[in-house]
């Protein structure tokens, strides 16, 4: 059974191997193609570059998500963080007059929050799901508190020139997909080139063993939420620009959801040791093609959150398959 | 209950796991179930057990024949299957794993004093101080798996399949469960036993059956064949060894590449030794006696509470893992699968891990370098793999071990802390691992071992020493080392006319 074991797990990995590593490009065609059923001009330059535009910010806070979750770990604060950076922001762009300032604040602020999550966890030996669930709610409290709830609100003087780092264009690509392209490509760059990335994978697919290779784990968990912060901060600083008006009690909502749904449904495995970051950037785009043709083909609503919910369990659902396929193959 | 399987065949699509196999088990008898992993041990019981049908045979109880058995069957059938991994819950109690799935009810609600009851009367029996109410999280593996094994003793069981029981068992708990054994085989109860370990099939079994590659090889007596016979049975051919050491001697230079003074730490105490390069020191005593904390305090992965370690002269002071690297130590730790290996990641990326922690100053990972890297030790060891870019799953238990003593290999780690370095590799893998052993050993590394089974150190030790409560009872010499030495130094007797020497 020896011999033969090698070539049924062959065909095993082969099958693995198939689906795992393009299980997110599968999807993303199949939906893809329903789109262009439902509307012949879905793959028009504007449509496209749509899907990017409403789905870069987010996206970007994905990006972070990607990496948490490849650690075995969740992050629920990502909205609120959001929210908290965008708004205090705005109020000090409008107070400095200073893009760069507010940019450096972001990014700062940013990765002190993200500080804050992985040192709970870690020093503080409390469960991610725990700790982000905390911050979630406080750093919306205290920027409803800050604002009373009301808007932080871009002045008339830094109007245009903050709006068009969104807005603007460069040779007909929209700002905003820039951003999520080149964060993307950071992020992807960091978890296959640099020996980081693997103790991000290493960690999430078993701690103990990690450690005893020397890897500081508690470390390696810090700087996850020190980056995926770093990149809130951006997301932040891109959603003022984007809105110029930031609403403290529903800035940033539910992005931890659509991050966490696109890195789901990019094929990332919940429990960690594995992800895919192209994974996740498709899992984004998914997201919206789901949203835009429900528009396009009428559905009420109220029901996106409906089909939005069953596209992502029957993401995961095909993950789980995956994955129990691969224990029976090693018992 | 008089078992009979016949003809057994099970295809795994166009995997043949099984090609006819007669496995035949009386009422009162231990049968030892023999082979390598893979040879079709697992698969046989589970078909018995109704995990999955066989593709054709017959299972045969007291001359009926059983159709269509499943799991639920197989337990009205009262046959019990103690499975090698642990399929306990560890937030429950001990006696809530034991009745779990089968509670005691009384008027509908569980009789939960009445399982505390039951579950310590068992354990009582069992002669082991394992409380029915304790979380299972909070115990050792040893015992976990004696509650596994418990909870195959709590009902009335006709025939037992134990895979491996005794794996994480010192021996004299081993002892208890052979009495337990034997009391219930007087009582009629029969069992299939499966196990790699030798003498215990040889102390334990009656009858055995040998498996090969998913096929029937032979059975018969254990009494009318001996170890080497059984061995030979097993991988198919002879194996021409005495012993590996024997003419693998002397290769111990003089240069000490690490002393240890009076270290003391959590379990363990005042222990001495000096480890000269090129040479293998094995720890060994029963469960408790300090050698497994011994080994992770020599690491760094625990605290030390006093004494020195000095490696190469130079006194450790930071005791964390990654300065104890940077010294040129390495640690195979024991229990592959929890602690070695990184399931998700590539064969390459687990070879690489320890080198990126200490050896990799580049910002950026060039996989070309990793590549040559691993295809260096990929010769050096005849490790047998597809792709460096499968799954570390899809290998062997002897091949990932080897894959792990690479990753320190490519660290240039000079030092190897190997514990249990064969658990849960089979026979022919374990001498390939002891050959590679003694080979590092010849090329100047120093080993220390922590192993509980003395043929493991016999094969490849120049001197062993015993650990009693904490502290080394007693070092013996190549010459000195005896099952029987070892036997009373782990338990705490003194050898006649031998002088403590620290």
């Amino acid at each position: 059974m020896k011999k033969i074991n090698v070539t049924g797990e062959g065909v095993k990995t082969l099958w693995h191997k198939a689906t795992s590593n393009y299980s997110h490009w599968i999807s993303f065609i199949f939906l893809l193609l329903i789109a262009v059923i439902v509307n012949p001009s879905f793959l028009s330059y504007k449509n496209m570059t749509n899907l990017f535009v409403q789905g870069s910010i987010v996206g970007i806070c994905a990006m972070g998500m990607s990496l948490i979750i490849s650690a075995g770990m969740i992050d629920l604060s990502t909205g609120s963080a959001v929210a908290i950076i965008s708004g205090l922001s705005v109020s000090i762009l409008n107070s400095t007059q200073s893009i760069m300032i507010s940019l450096l604040f972001c990014l700062t602020f940013g990765v002190i929050l993200g500080l804050v999550n992985g040192l709970l966890i870690t020093k503080g030996n409390i469960a991610p799901f725990i700790v982000t669930l905390a911050t979630m709610s406080a750093y919306r409290s205290i920027i409803n508190q800050i604002g009373q709830g009301g808007p932080f609100t871009v002045d008339k003087s830094m109007y245009d020139a903050y709006r068009m780092i969104t807005a603007g264009k460069v040779f007909g690509v929209p700002n905003l997909m820039i951003f999520f392209i080149i964060i993307t490509l950071i992020t992807g760059f960091i978890m296959t080139k640099t020996k980081f990335g693997r103790y991000v994978y290493s960690t999430g697919s078993n701690e103990h063993a990690s450690r005893l290779t020397g890897i500081n784990v508690d470390k390696v968990k810090i700087a996850i939420y020190a980056y995926a912060g770093l990149l809130y901060g951006l997301a932040a600083f891109l959603l003022a620009s984007r809105l110029t008006s930031i609403q403290a009690a529903s800035a940033g909502d539910s992005y931890e959801l659509d991050a966490i749904a696109a890195v789901a449904i990019g094929g990332t495995s919940m429990s960690g040791g594995k992800g895919k970051i192209m994974g996740t950037f498709l899992g984004i785009l998914m997201l919206r093609i789901i949203n835009t043709v429900l528009v396009m083909a009428n559905v009420p609503p109220f029901l996106n959150g409906f089909v939005r919910g069953v596209t992502i369990i029957i993401a995961v659902l095909a993950q789980s398959r995956k994955r129990s396929n691969r224990m029976e193959a090693s018992s | 209950m008089l078992l009979e399987m016949k003809n057994i065949v099970k295809d795994f699509g166009a995997v043949k796991a099984l090609s006819d196999v007669d496995l035949i088990v009386g009422a009162g008898e231990i049968h030892g179930l023999l082979g390598e992993n893979g040879a079709g041990k697992t698969t046989l019981m589970n078909v018995l057990s109704g995990t999955f049908p066989p593709t054709s045979g017959k299972i045969i109880i007291d001359g009926h024949d059983v159709l269509g058995m499943t799991p639920k069957k197989s337990k009205d059938m009262k046959i019990r299957f103690i499975h090698q991994e642990l399929n306990l819950c560890n937030d429950l109690m001990v006696y809530e794993n034991m009745f779990l799935g089968e509670e005691l009810l009384k008027r509908g609600i569980i009789d939960k004093k009445e399982e505390i009851r039951q579950a310590a009367d068992v354990l009582t029996r069992m002669n082991v101080s394992i409380d029915a109410k304790a979380i299972v999280g909070n115990l050792e593996t040893a015992q976990k798996q004696i509650v596994e094994i418990a909870k195959a003793l709590l009902f009335k069981s006709e025939l037992i399949i134990m895979d491996e029981p005794t794996t994480s068992l010192n021996n004299r708990e081993i002892d208890n469960l052979f009495a337990i054994m034997k009391e219930l085989k007087d009582q009629g109860v029969s069992f299939i036993y499966i196990s790699h370990k030798m003498p215990e099939l040889f102390t334990i079994c009656d009858k055995y059956t040998v498996l090969r590659d998913g096929v029937f090889i032979e059975t018969g007596f254990f009494k009318n064949i001996d170890e080497n016979r059984a061995t030979e049975l097993l991988i198919g051919h002879t194996f021409a060894h005495s012993n590996l050491k024997v003419d693998n001697a002397g290769f111990i230079q003089p240069e000490i590449f690490m002393e240890v003074n009076r270290l003391s730490g959590y379990t363990f105490n005042n222990v001495s030794f000096k480890l000269r390069k090129g040479e293998i020191l094995a720890f060994t005593g029963l469960q408790g006696a300090g050698t497994s904390e011994l080994a992770s305090a020599l690491f760094g992965a625990t605290a030390i509470t006093s004494g020195e370690i000095k490696i190469k002269g130079e006194t450790l002071k930071a005791q964390h893992i990654k300065a104890v690297m940077k010294h040129g130590v390495g640690m195979v730790p024991r229990n592959r699968k929890e602690r070695g290996i990184l399931p998700h990641l590539s064969i390459r990326d687990n070879h690489s891990i320890a080198y990126f922690t200490i050896k990799h100053k580049k910002l950026l990972i060039d996989k070309n370098e990793e590549k040559n890297r691993f295809a260096v030790n990929l010769g050096k060891m005849n490790i047998r793999i597809g792709s460096d870019t499968d799954a570390i799953t899809a290998l062997s238990g002897g091949n990932q071990q080897k894959v792990i003593i690479g990753r320190w290999l490519a660290t240039e780690a000079e030092i190897l802390i190997m514990e249990n370095p064969t658990q849960g590799i089979d026979v022919g893998a374990k001498y390939e691992i002891y050959k590679l052993i003694i080979e590092l050993s010849k090329q100047g590394k120093s080993i220390l071992v922590f192993s509980t089974e003395f043929p493991e150190i016999h094969h490849i030790a120049d001197q062993c020493f015993v650990m009693y409560k904490g502290e080394i009872n007693g070092d013996l010499s190549r010459e000195q080392m005896t099952e029987a030495n070892v036997m009373l130094l782990s338990t705490g007797a003194k050898l006649g006319g031998l002088d403590e020497k620290n």
